[in-house]
Order: structure tokens, then C-alpha cells, then sequence
């Protein structure tokens, strides 16, 4: 029991170091400044600009206490709420905030409208630190964006792209002809060796932990002193041994008594039971539907 | 009278003498053996005779346009065959295999799980060779998955990957399983020695009811954990695996390990026969797939051989060695392959039996083609 214990504790501690995640991991993805009929519309039934926020991270961001900001002289403009539960990011999710100019009508709404030539701000809990940034040009047209199409994710590289064909609010921004997986792969491993060597790795790693726990949690237990519990039925197996050898002559009747021995010393006798009682139907008169027909007279 | 001349002639153009073509008997040709192998030879029946008459279907000649056909959206063939496509009868099937795996070989001998992992070489093995062959590595992972000895994380894997290539991955991998016994064998005896072969291995212990109802469980939260892309196998397997041992949902376990898999395999059988269409199937592709498929197996069963060669240098203890001939049942062709270990193990000594330790790898090897399934998935889907 003690080494579960340990074993689910240091489990437990790797998952939530690898799960320590915080807001440097988000990045300002996309702004709208000017919407246009098509634009999105927010809880109020208006088309304002908006700025999608999105967590580049494989973990669970909370972004309460952050700020957005279109002033660089003034990082603290519009305070998400810190209160509210909602301001949890998943891994690889995005979030919409719509600059309607009054961050009071909820905790998705920004205290400051957006405008061509803008720079759009988020910054940390702290007040201080700016975490991302996104600057829209001052060409922008109205219903168009500006995005940050990721090129590498892992390695947090992006590409500002503005204006592209459709803006995608709430969605990963990616081209539609952007490479496969197998072409990128093609690309960086041409010959395999990475992928292979990896995957190796993993499957090892997987099947060694799963070795690990059963071999650490159900090791073979040791003997038990059995020294005591022959000694008690001594009599009675002894007799019926030098009876039955008295009796019989041939090898399998040795052989029988000795498999019975080892069984009874090893206290493997008996099958594993699932202890499960079942009640199988049996056909007999008392079921027997013809003999509980009513006999119509003839 | 011209009525019923032009209506005969259009008849004519809808029967299959009409639009015959010779792909299409040479399909049918390999068809018939493959049922001609599964009734006279046994060879893995219940699946080269649904596959066999399905590419007998499949190849039967037909006017297009009549929606009938396998690729013809709407027919009740191409119905049938979304459960192919998107991945569906894999994972039921899967989950109709954990409800019929005794794991108790594997838990009573924890250390043989290595040995299911090393027989994934024959994965990437395949893998590099099908890159050097020119596949693109989507394509690659998916002919690699062949080595894993799995026919339904074949076909769940390659219906991902590459679809394309679905049916002569299905069909490899599914003869190669059939083959077992003729391939592994000589491989077996090539790598190791008459003194090898003698040794025997002390008889597992006795598993408690406990520790089966836990593996299923531990299994699965740390395998989908690492990997969670192989999800639909693993939670599928483990999930029928804890039907069987938890001992109070016997009805579930033996309606997946009964009725539900074996309607799930003859219609996999049947849809995967009837995708191999001449004009897709007969391909020099087709032919580099069968080879490297070939390839992928040899790999496995010489990685796990060699492997329990490396783990005995380890082992000081003479009584605790592992017999190498289990190696083999790292692929996770069950039984088949643990089944061949029995076979030459005893030709060598007929009082060395090696079956229950060879089922230990052999389930291990089943989780481990699955692991591996997820990575590929993983990196290339």
C-alpha cells in the first residue's frame, strides 16, 4: 500500500509540474477593429471589433486578473475579471473579446473600441508585464482582420498575416492549403530515423511503465511459512500416502500423489472463483409449459 | 422486334460478361484462394472467408452508375463500408478481443511486456523502408502498421492515414497473420541455439481475481495517458477486458466476445474484400505493400527473438532465463504466434511447454501495436 501510495504521489506530482502553465502562454491571435454586416455579433445583438486570445500551450490557462489594452501608456485600460470562473483557457483554445468600449457589460467585453493603426495589448495579472501583442495596420478595411498564423507552435513562431481571406473568430488560424502532417513530416524527417527513434521510445515507455507498476505492486509474494501446517495434517496425509503406496505400484499414481503434494504446499489447489452465483433455467415437469396448458375438452 | 433487340442489347450492356475486364478475374482468381486456403488449409477461416468472397463481390463486373457498388455513394455496400472507412468496426472488434484476453500470463510475468514492445520494430522497420521506397511517410506509417500483426489497427490506422491504400494493407496484414506459423518459424531457428531452445522457465504464478480487475484499469490510464491518440483501441480493449474480469457484467462480456464481434468481423471482412477493386488493388503499389508487409513481420519476430537474447544477458539467474522462442509471440497475432513458440518448443523437447509464457508477450504485443497505432496517428494524421 505504501508503494501505491508513493507511486500515485509521484505521479501525480509529474503531471502537475508538467501542468504549471501560465499566462505567457497566451498570445493576442486575431483583432477585428472595424466589423461589418457579416462580423460577429455579441450578447447585446451589436457588431463591435473583437480580439481573440489564444493558449498556445498543452495546459489549462487562467487568464482572471489580465488586462487588454490599447494604450501603451496605460496597461491596466480594461481588467478582465478575476472573479469569474469562466476565465479558464484549455490547451490549444481561443477566446473572444468584443471591444464594445464599456468592459463593465460583462467579463468578455473590453473598456476601449478598436480602430485601424491600433495596437492591441494583453497584458499580465501584474499590471506591468506585456505578455503578446498584436498591431492592426491603418489600411485595415471594415470586416477585415489581421492574424498570427502559427508556423511552428511548439517553438511559438508565428506569422502576422494581414487581411486574410476569411477571418476565423474563435477558430486556430491556419491557411486551407497549409501542409499536411505527412508533408511536414516529409519535410523535416525525410528519411524516418526521428519519427522511428521516437516512437520506439514511446512504445517502451508505455509498456516499461506499465512492467514498472505491476512489477512494483503485485511482485510475487514471498512463501508463506507453511513449516507449521503440514506438521498439523501430518497424520492423516501421511496415512493416506502409505496406504495408497501400499495399494499401488505405477508411476502415475506417484506422480498424482506428488502433483497433489505440491499443490497443497503451494496453496494452489483451488481455481481462482468469480464468486458469481448464476440460476440456470432446468427443463423439468414443474416448467414444463404443455403440462400447464389447459387441456381444452374434446 | 428491334424493341427487343435494343432491349436485349442494353441488357447485354449491363451484365458483367459485357464489362469484363481481365483485373477483374485475376481479383476474382485471388478471391477463391483465399477461401480455397481458409477451408482446405484452416489458415485463419474466419477471416480470409469473409474476405475472400468479399473481393469475389467486389470485383464482379458491373455497368457504373447503378449505385450498387462498394465506392458508390449510398449503396448499401458503401454503407456497410463506412464502418471501415471512418474507423468504426475496429475499435467494437477490439473491444470484443480484451473481453476474450486472459491477461494473467502477462500479469504473472510483468518483465515479458518488454518483449511486446521490441516486436514493434517490425513497425518501423517497415516504416524507413517504405520512406526509402518512396511512400510518403503518411502512407509509410501506414503499410509500417502491417508489422504490428494486427488486422484491425491496420486497417483503423491506414483508414486514417491512407485510405487509398487500405485494402492491400488489410489483406497483407491479415494473409501475413494466417502465415504465421510458416514465417516465424525459420526465423526462430536461424537465431538461436539448440541450448537456447532447451530452456525451460519456471511456471507462472498463480494470478488473484484483484490483480485482474486492476490491470485493465492501470493499463489503460497509463497508456491513453502517453498516448492518447490510440484511444479508441485502448479504452476499447481494456474496457472489454474489465467486462470479463470484473465478474458482475458476464452478460456484456460474452455478448462482445460472442455475437458482437463476430458480426463485426464478417462485415469488416466482407467490406475490406469488397474494397479491393481491380482497378484500385492491382497496382505495382500493391506489390511493394505485400513485400514490405512481408518485410514488417520478419523484423517483428527477429526483434523479439534477439531481444529476450539481450534480456538473458542480464538475467544472472540460470532458473530465471526466458527461453527465446517466445520472442516471436511479441507480434500480436494471438494465438497464433504464442501458439508457434508451443510448436518448436517442443519439437526441441517435448516436455518444454512454453504456451503460457508466450501469452504474455502476445498480449503485451496487442497493446503495444495499439501504442504504436496512436504515435503514427499522433505524427502523421
Amino acid at each position: 500500500m505504501k508503494r501505491l501510495s508513493l507511486l500515485v504521489a509521484g505521479l501525480l506530482a509529474s503531471v502537475l509540474s508538467l501542468r504549471a502553465q501560465n499566462v505567457r502562454d497566451l498570445i493576442v491571435a486575431e483583432v477585428m477593429p472595424t466589423p461589418d454586416s457579416t462580423s460577429l455579433m455579441d450578447g447585446y445583438g451589436r457588431r463591435s471589433g473583437w480580439i481573440e486570445l489564444y493558449n498556445t500551450s498543452t495546459g489549462t490557462v487562467n487568464y482572471g486578473g489580465c488586462f487588454l489594452t490599447d494604450d501603451p501608456s496605460n496597461l491596466k485600460k480594461s481588467p478582465i475579471p478575476s472573479w469569474d470562473r469562466a476565465t479558464q483557457l484549455g490547451p490549444r483554445q481561443s477566446v473572444i473579446f468584443y471591444a464594445s468600449g464599456n468592459g463593465a457589460e460583462g467579463t468578455y467585453y473590453a473598456g476601449f473600441t478598436l480602430r485601424p493603426g491600433a495596437t492591441v495589448y494583453l497584458v499580465s495579472n501584474d499590471g506591468r508585464t506585456v505578455v503578446d501583442s498584436l498591431h492592426v495596420p491603418a489600411d485595415m478595411p471594415a470586416g477585415k482582420s489581421v492574424m498570427k498564423k502559427p508556423v511552428d507552435i511548439r517553438e511559438k513562431i508565428f506569422e502576422v498575416v494581414a487581411e486574410p481571406s476569411i477571418p476565423s473568430p474563435a477558430m486556430v488560424n491556419k491557411d486551407t492549403d497549409s501542409e499536411t502532417k505527412g508533408q511536414i513530416m516529409a519535410r523535416k524527417d525525410p528519411h524516418g530515423f526521428i519519427l522511428s527513434v521516437v516512437s520506439v521510445s514511446v512504445v517502451f515507455s508505455a509498456l516499461a511503465l506499465l512492467w514498472f507498476f505491476f512489477a512494483t505492486l503485485f511482485s510475487p509474494r514471498k512463501p508463506k511459512e507453511k513449516a507449521a501446517k503440514p506438521a498439523k495434517a501430518d497424520g492423516e496425509v501421511a496415512a493416506a500416502i502409505a496406504m495408497a503406496l501400499d495399494m499401488e505400484q505405477d508411476g502415475d499414481t506417484y506422480a498424482a500423489i506428488a502433483m497433489a503434494i505440491h499443490l497443497y504446499l503451494n496453496d494452489s489447489v483451488h481455481d481462482a472463483e468469480s464468486f458469481v452465483l448464476t440460476i440456470r433455467p432446468k427443463e423439468s415437469a414443474w416448467n414444463d409449459k404443455s403440462l400447464n396448458f389447459r387441456k381444452l375438452p374434446r | 422486334m428491334e424493341q427487343i433487340i435494343s432491349s436485349l442489347q442494353q441488357f447485354w450492356e449491363y451484365t458483367g460478361v459485357a464489362n469484363c475486364a481481365w483485373q477483374n478475374l485475376v481479383m476474382i482468381a485471388i478471391g477463391l484462394v483465399f477461401i480455397t486456403l481458409a477451408i482446405v488449409k484452416e489458415w485463419e477461416p474466419m477471416l480470409l472467408v469473409p474476405i475472400g468472397f468479399g473481393m469475389v463481390i467486389g470485383n464482379i463486373p458491373m455497368f457504373p452508375g447503378l449505385n450498387i457498388g462498394v465506392y458508390e455513394d449510398g449503396s448499401v455496400l458503401n454503407i456497410l463500408y463506412q464502418g471501415v472507412k471512418q474507423g468504426w468496426y475496429p475499435p467494437l472488434i477490439f473491444l470484443g478481443i480484451g473481453a476474450m484476453t486472459d491477461f494473467s500470463a502477462l500479469i504473472s510475468q510483468p518483465r515479458l511486456i518488454l518483449i511486446g514492445a521490441a516486436a514493434q520494430m517490425g513497425i518501423f522497420g517497415a516504416y524507413l523502408l517504405a520512406l526509402t521506397m518512396g511512400f510518403m511517410p503518411n502512407e509509410a506509417g501506414a503499410i509500417g502498421i502491417i508489422g504490428g500483426a494486427d488486422g484491425p489497427t491496420a486497417i483503423f490506422l491506414s483508414s486514417k492515414l491512407a485510405p487509398d491504400l487500405m485494402g492491400a494493407i488489410a489483406v497483407s496484414a491479415y494473409s501475413y497473420m494466417a502465415l504465421v506459423p510458416v514465417i516465424q518459424k525459420p526465423i526462430m531457428l536461424l537465431l538461436t541455439t539448440d541450448k537456447e531452445r532447451r530452456i525451460k522457465m519456471p511456471a507462472p504464478r498463480v494470478v488473484s481475481q484483484k490483480e485482474k480487475i486492476i490491470f485493465p484499469i492501470v493499463g489503460f490510464l497509463i497508456t491513453a495517458f502517453i498516448v492518447p491518440s490510440g484511444l479508441p483501441l485502448l479504452g476499447m480493449l481494456f474496457f472489454g477486458n474489465l467486462l470479463k474480469e470484473s465478474g458482475v457484467t458476464r452478460r456484456l462480456a460474452e455478448t462482445a466476445r460472442g455475437p458482437l464481434i463476430d458480426v463485426v468481423t464478417t462485415l469488416i471482412g466482407l467490406t475490406v474484400g469488397a474494397s479491393t477493386q481491380a482497378d484500385k488493388f492491382l497496382s505495382f503499389k500493391s506489390l511493394k505493400i505485400f513485400g514490405l508487409g512481408l518485410l514488417s513481420f520478419v523484423i517483428a519476430t527477429a526483434c523479439g527473438v534477439l531481444f529476450v537474447k539481450l534480456m538473458n544477458l542480464f538475467i544472472k539467474n540460470p532458473a530465471k532465463k526466458i527461453n527465446p522462442l517466445i520472442g516471436n509471440a511479441g507480434v500480436s497475432a494471438v494465438p497464433d504466434s504464442a501458439r508457434v513458440s508451443e510448436v518448436v518448443g517442443r519439437e526441441i523437447d517435448p516436455s518444454n511447454h512454453l504456451l503460457m509464457h508466450a501469452m504474455g508477450p502476445n498480449v503485451a504485443g496487442v497493446i503495444g501495436s495499439a501504442v504504436a497505432a496512436g504515435i503514427l496517428l499522433s505524427f502523421l494524421g
